[in-house]
C-alpha cells in the first residue's frame, strides 16, 4: 500500500513558522512585563485581607521593595489614663510603662504588648498585637514627632476582655479626601466597618494602611506568656522618649460685639 | 528508507523528514537497517490514519508559551513563602541590628525619579494652580477651576483683560490617621493553628559567568570649567526710563514682620541670591530647592543670566521687557513645615506688580484645603484691601484679598492670615 505524505510545502510552512515566531516573541514580552509588574503595584492590599494572620500582611508588603527592611517606624501607643503597658522582650515582658509610649518598630514585624492597670477593671489583663505594615517618610529630625498613633480606647479593652476581637486597621489620610472635621487632637477619628466587609479594605479605600492592630478573643495561660510564638519572637523595638501633647487650640470663641457708638460700653 | 516512507514519487518531500531521516546516516548499514525496519513498522501503522500532528514551529510555539506560563505564575500562596509570622525563638533577643539586611533609609526619601515632597498624603499643599488652570469670567470676576488649595491672583490690565497668576506651592508636613474597626465575636473558643508558609531556599540554578574588561575608555579631564550663575540681584524697573522704586510695605496694626518673613523678597520685593536657602524653608517647606517650584528671578520667562569662565566675563544676556507687559508675581510662604493637628499655620502672600504698566481690581484667592481652617479675623494686608470669605467644596473657606486701589510698576503688598490644622 502506498501512502502519500500530507506535508505543507516549503512556502506554507514558511509562513507557519513566521507566524509562531511572531507569536512567541509577542508572548515573551507580554509575560516580561507582567512579571515585572509586581514590584510596582500599588500600596493597596488587593491580595489581602483583615483577617489574616498576623505578619502576613507586613512580611507581604516587605517583598514588594522600597526602604522598608530595618527601619523602626516611630510608634505612640495611647491608652486611657493609669493604663500600663509593656512590650514583648526575650521570654517576657519589659516592665510597664505608662502612656502614652512612643516606640520604634520594625515594618513587618509583630509586637505583643501587655496591657494592665485597666480602669474599672484591676486585675485584668489584654495582650494585644501591634504590626506594622507600611512607613512614614517625615522630614529629617521629625520622624519621632510624627509617630503612628496606636489607640487603645476604653471601649475596645472591654470588648477584648468580653471574649470578642477587635481589629483596628489605622491608616493615613488622603489630604485630598480628607474628612472636614475638626476634632480632639489626641483623639482619633475612625470608622466601623460594616458586617461583611474587610476593614483593611476599607482603610485603603479612605488611606494608606500603615498599622494593624488585634487584641482580644484569646487568653494565654502562664505557659504561653513565656512562649516564643505567643510573643512573635520578640522582635527588637527602640524606645523613645514620651512627646509634648499638642495643645488644643482655643476654640473660635464669639467676641463681643463692639460698642456701638453712643452707647456705653458694657 | 526514505523512499519506502514516501513511496509515491510526485510526493512532496518535507525538509523537516528529510533532516529526521538523515540521523541514521552516521550509522552502519546494519545497524541503519534495524532502525529502519523497526521505524517502518511503526510508520506503517500510523500512517494508515491522518496525520494530525502540528507542524514543527507551532510544536515549539506551544511548548515555549507553556514553559513561560509556568515559569511567570506565582501563586499568592508562593509569594508568601517568606512569611514569618511565628519566627523561631532563636531570634528573640537579637540587638537590632540583627534585623537590618541594609543600611535603613531615615527621613525623606523619594524613589528615583519623582520629586518631592513625597509622598503626597504626607504633605498638605496650599498654594498654585492644579489641576485645570483658573480663569475669571465676566463682569463680576467669576472664577472657575479654582480647585482646593489653589492660590491665584487675577488683576485687570489697562487693555482690558483680566490676567490670572498662580502662587507658588507651600507643602506643610501634616500626616493626620484614622481607623477602622472590626468586633467580631467568637462562637467557639477551639482554635487551632496551620502553618502560613514553608520557607523554600532557591538553589542556584548554574554559574554566573563574568566578562573580563577587554577595552577601556580614557576618561578625558575637563580643560575648564564653564558655569552658569543666576543674577544675584534683581532691581531692574527701567521699563519707563524711569527707575521706579519698590515700596515698602507700611507697618501692620498689630507687629512687624515675623522671623520666617525676614527675606528681602517679602521685605521690599527684591530678591536676594543669597537669602535664596532661607526663602526655600518657608515657601516649599521640607523639599529641597527645585527649579519647578522655587521661586527665582523670572523676567519674560527668561531667567537673567550670567556666562563666567574661568577669568574674565564672556557674555551677559539682556533681557529687555516689551513695553506694554503687565505682570503680577504671587508669592506664598508659610511659618511652619510640619504641623500636627490643631496647630496653628501662618501663611505669608507677597504681591507684586513686576509688570510695566499699571494694573488694577488685583484679587488674591486662597482656596484652603479641607484640613485648614480660616481663624476668623486673621487677615491683614499691607495695603488697603477687603477679605471676603465663603465656604467652598472641601467644607472650608475661600479667602478673598481685593486690594483697593491699583498697583503701579513696582508696588507690592504683603497679606497674611492663620489657619487652624484640622
Amino acid at each position: 500500500m502506498v501512502h502519500k505524505l500530507r506535508c505543507m510545502n516549503t512556502k506554507e510552512l514558511l509562513n507557519e513558522r513566521r507566524v509562531a515566531t511572531r507569536l512567541a516573541i509577542a508572548l515573551l514580552l507580554i509575560l516580561t512585563i507582567a512579571s515585572a509588574t509586581p514590584a510596582q503595584e500599588s500600596g493597596v492590599h488587593y491580595w489581602h485581607q483583615g483577617a489574616m494572620p498576623p505578619g502576613a500582611i507586613g512580611s507581604r508588603q516587605l517583598q514588594r521593595g522600597g526602604p522598608l527592611p530595618g527601619f523602626f517606624q516611630p510608634v505612640e501607643i495611647k491608652a486611657p489614663p493609669g493604663v500600663l503597658v509593656s512590650l514583648a522582650v526575650g521570654e517576657g515582658f519589659d516592665e510597664p510603662q505608662p502612656v502614652p509610649l512612643r516606640v520604634g518598630m520594625l515594618i513587618g514585624k509583630v509586637y505583643r504588648l501587655r496591657v494592665m492597670n485597666i480602669p474599672l477593671h484591676p486585675g485584668m489583663e489584654v495582650f494585644p498585637t501591634v504590626e506594622i505594615i507600611d512607613r512614614l517618610y517625615a522630614p529629617p529630625d521629625r520622624q519621632q514627632r510624627f509617630a503612628i498613633p496606636i489607640q487603645l480606647t476604653q471601649e475596645e479593652l472591654q470588648f477584648a476582655m468580653q471574649g470578642k476581637f477587635v481589629t483596628r486597621v489605622i491608616y493615613l489620610e488622603d489630604p485630598r479626601n480628607a474628612l472636614p472635621a475638626r476634632g480632639d487632637p489626641n483623639a482619633q477619628n475612625w470608622f466601623e466597618a460594616g458586617p461583611g466587609r474587610d476593614p483593611l479594605a476599607v482603610a485603603d479605600a479612605l488611606g494608606r494602611p500603615v498599622a494593624i492592630l488585634r487584641l482580644g478573643a484569646r487568653l494565654p495561660d502562664d505557659k504561653q506568656l513565656s512562649d516564643p510564638h505567643f510573643l512573635f519572637g520578640s522582635p527588637p523595638w527602640l524606645k523613645y522618649p514620651p512627646a509634648t501633647a499638642v495643645p488644643a487650640p482655643p476654640a473660635a470663641s464669639v467676641e463681643p460685639a463692639a460698642p456701638v457708638e453712643g452707647e456705653p460700653a458694657p | 528508507m526514505t523512499r519506502d516512507l514516501a513511496g509515491d514519487d510526485t510526493a512532496v518531500v518535507c525538509p523537516s523528514r528529510l533532516h529526521r531521516s538523515g540521523a541514521t546516516a552516521g550509522l552502519p548499514s546494519s545497524a541503519a537497517d534495524t532502525i529502519g525496519q523497526a521505524n517502518r513498522g511503526t510508520r506503517e501503522t500510523n500512517l494508515d490514519r491522518p496525520l494530525t500532528r502540528w507542524p514543527d514551529p507551532w510544536r515549539v510555539a506551544v511548548i515555549a508559551l507553556a514553559t513561560l506560563i509556568l515559569c511567570s505564575c506565582r501563586g499568592p500562596s508562593q509569594r508568601a513563602c517568606d512569611v514569618s509570622p511565628l519566627p523561631g525563638p532563636q531570634q528573640a533577643g537579637l540587638p537590632p541590628q540583627a534585623y537590618a539586611a541594609a543600611q535603613p533609609i531615615d527621613g525623606a526619601w523619594s524613589p528615583p525619579g519623582i520629586a518631592r515632597p513625597w509622598p503626597r498624603d504626607e504633605y498638605l499643599r496650599d498654594g498654585g494652580d492644579e489641576g485645570l488652570p483658573a480663569g475669571v469670567i465676566g463682569t463680576q470676576w467669576e472664577i472657575f477651576g479654582l480647585e482646593p488649595a489653589d492660590t491665584v491672583a487675577h488683576f485687570d490690565t489697562l487693555d482690558g483683560r483680566t490676567i490670572v497668576e498662580p502662587s507658588n506651592k507651600v507643602h506643610i508636613y501634616s500626616p493626620r490617621f484614622g481607623a477602622v474597626r472590626k468586633i467580631d465575636s467568637l462562637a467557639s473558643n477551639d482554635g487551632y493553628e496551620r502553618v502560613v508558609g514553608v520557607h523554600l531556599p532557591t538553589v542556584i540554578a548554574g554559574p554566573t559567568s563574568t566578562q573580563l574588561v577587554t577595552s577601556s575608555k580614557q576618561n578625558l579631564q575637563a580643560d575648564r570649567q564653564i558655569g552658569s550663575k543666576s543674577a544675584g540681584v534683581y532691581r531692574t524697573r527701567w521699563g519707563d526710563g524711569i527707575m521706579a522704586t519698590t515700596n515698602r510695605p507700611r507697618e501692620y496694626e498689630q507687629d512687624m514682620f515675623l522671623p520666617y518673613e525676614n527675606v528681602k523678597v517679602i521685605r521690599e520685593g527684591i530678591i536676594d541670591a543669597a537669602e535664596m536657602a532661607h526663602l526655600a524653608a518657608g515657601a516649599t517647606a521640607a523639599i529641597a530647592w527645585t527649579a519647578d517650584q522655587a521661586v527665582q528671578v523670572i523676567l519674560d520667562e527668561q531667567a537673567a543670566m550670567s556666562a563666567t569662565a574661568d577669568e574674565k566675563l564672556q557674555s551677559v544676556y539682556v533681557v529687555k521687557a516689551p513695553p506694554g507687559d503687565p505682570r503680577l508675581r504671587v508669592i506664598k510662604v508659610a511659618d511652619k513645615q510640619d504641623a500636627q493637628p490643631g496647630e496653628e499655620v501662618a501663611f505669608t502672600i507677597r504681591f507684586d506688580n513686576i509688570g510695566n504698566q499699571l494694573i488694577g481690581n488685583v484679587t488674591i484667592i486662597d482656596n484652603l484645603t479641607t484640613r485648614l481652617e480660616f481663624v476668623p479675623d486673621s487677615g491683614q494686608c499691607s495695603v488697603d484691601a477687603q477679605f471676603f470669605t465663603e465656604p467652598n467644596e472641601g467644607d472650608s473657606l475661600v479667602v478673598r484679598c481685593e486690594i483697593v486701589d491699583p498697583l503701579e510698576p513696582g508696588e507690592g503688598g504683603v497679606i497674611r492670615f492663620r489657619c487652624v490644622v484640622r
